[in-house]
C-alpha cells in the first residue's frame, strides 16, 4: 500500500481515491432513482380520488423542523471531516455521534408525521396521491435510517483503530452519503411540501 | 476552537438556513403559482449546488472532471425523466 502523506488521508491510497470516485457514480444512480421517483409524484399528486390532498394532510411545523434539522446534521458531518483533516479524532468522533443523534431526531419527526398521515387516513392504499408521496417519503425515511446504522458503525471503527487511511476513507464517503441525503430532503421540502401547501 | 468551525462551512450553513426560510417564505405569504415555482426552483438547486461544493468537496482532487461529469449526467437523466414524463403523462393532455 502506497501513501501519498501530501493529500489528506481519506485520499492517500490509490484505493481510497477509487472508492471515492465509486461513490460519486453511485451518488448519480441515487439522483436518477429520486427523479424516477419524483416524476411518479408529480404525475400522481393530483389523482387523489376520495382522498384527502396534499394541502389537507401537510403540517408546516414538523416539515420545518425536520428540514432545519437535517440541514444542521449535514453541517455537523461537514465539521467532522474538517475535523479530521486537522487530525482532531475525538472532536471528529464527537461530531458523528452528534450527526447520528441529529439523524434519530430526523427520523422520529418523520415516523411521526407518517402516524399523523395514517390517522387522518392517508395511507399507502388510499389513492394514487398518497402512494406515490409515502413511497417517496418512506424511500428517502430508509436512506436515512440506513445511513444512521452505517454511521454508528463507522463510529465504532474509529474508537476501536483511530484514524487510519482507511478508517478516514470510510468517514469521507459517509459524510457524501449524508450529504447527499439532505440534498434530496431540499427537493422534497420545496417540491412535495412547500409546493402542495401552498 | 475556532479551528473546528471553518469560516466557509459556517458561512455555507448560515446560507443554507436564509435560502430555506426563502422557500419557506412562499407558504407564508399569498404570491402567484409562477413566483412560487421560481423561488422554490433558484432555492433549492443553489442549496443543492452549496452541498455539493462546500461541503462534499466536489472540486478538490484530480477527479474533479469525471466527478462532475457524473453528476451532471445523473442530473439530467433525472430532469429528463421528470419532465418528460410530465410531458406525455400530464401536459400532453391539458
Amino acid at each position: 500500500m502506497k501513501i501519498d502523506q501530501s493529500l489528506p488521508l481519506e485520499y492517500s491510497t490509490q484505493q481510497n481515491q477509487l472508492n471515492i470516485l465509486g461513490f460519486w457514480v453511485f451518488i448519480g444512480a441515487e439522483i436518477m432513482l429520486f427523479g424516477t421517483l419524483f416524476a411518479g409524484y408529480f404525475v400522481l399528486v393530483d389523482r387523489t380520488g376520495n382522498g384527502p390532498t396534499g394541502a389537507e394532510i401537510f403540517e408546516i411545523t414538523p416539515v420545518l423542523f425536520e428540514t432545519f434539522i437535517l440541514l444542521t446534521s449535514s453541517f455537523t458531518i461537514g465539521l467532522g471531516i474538517h475535523a479530521m483533516r486537522k487530525g482532531y479524532t475525538k472532536a471528529m468522533i464527537w461530531f458523528y455521534v452528534l450527526t447520528l443523534v441529529l439523524g434519530v431526531v430526523f427520523i422520529s419527526f418523520e415516523v411521526y408525521e407518517f402516524m399523523h398521515y395514517i390517522h387522518v387516513g392517508a395511507s399507502l392504499q388510499t389513492s394514487a396521491f398518497t402512494a406515490a408521496l409515502l413511497t417517496t417519503l418512506g424511500t428517502h425515511g430508509a436512506h436515512v435510517t440506513f445511513g444512521v446504522f452505517w454511521g454508528m458503525f463507522i463510529v465504532y471503527q474509529l474508537i476501536q483503530r483511530g484514524l487510519t487511511p482507511e478508517t478516514a476513507n470510510k468517514s469521507f464517503i459517509f459524510s457524501l452519503y449524508w450529504h447527499f441525503l439532505d440534498v434530496v430532503w431540499i427537493f422534497i421540502f420545496s417540491f412535495i411540501y412547500l409546493k402542495g401547501m401552498v | 476552537m475556532s479551528d473546528l468551525f471553518p469560516m466557509k462551512q459556517v458561512m455555507g450553513f448560515g446560507v443554507s438556513i436564509i435560502l430555506t426560510i426563502i422557500a419557506a417564505c412562499v407558504y407564508f405569504f399569498n404570491l402567484s403559482f409562477p413566483i412560487t415555482m421560481t423561488i422554490l426552483l433558484v432555492t433549492a438547486f443553489i442549496q443543492a449546488g452549496l452541498q455539493l461544493v462546500v461541503f462534499m468537496h466536489a472540486g478538490e482532487t484530480n477527479d474533479k472532471p469525471a466527478i462532475y461529469t457524473n453528476i451532471y449526467y445523473g442530473l439530467i437523466i433525472a430532469l429528463v425523466t421528470i419532465f418528460g414524463t410530465l410531458l406525455c403523462m400530464i401536459w400532453g393532455y391539458i
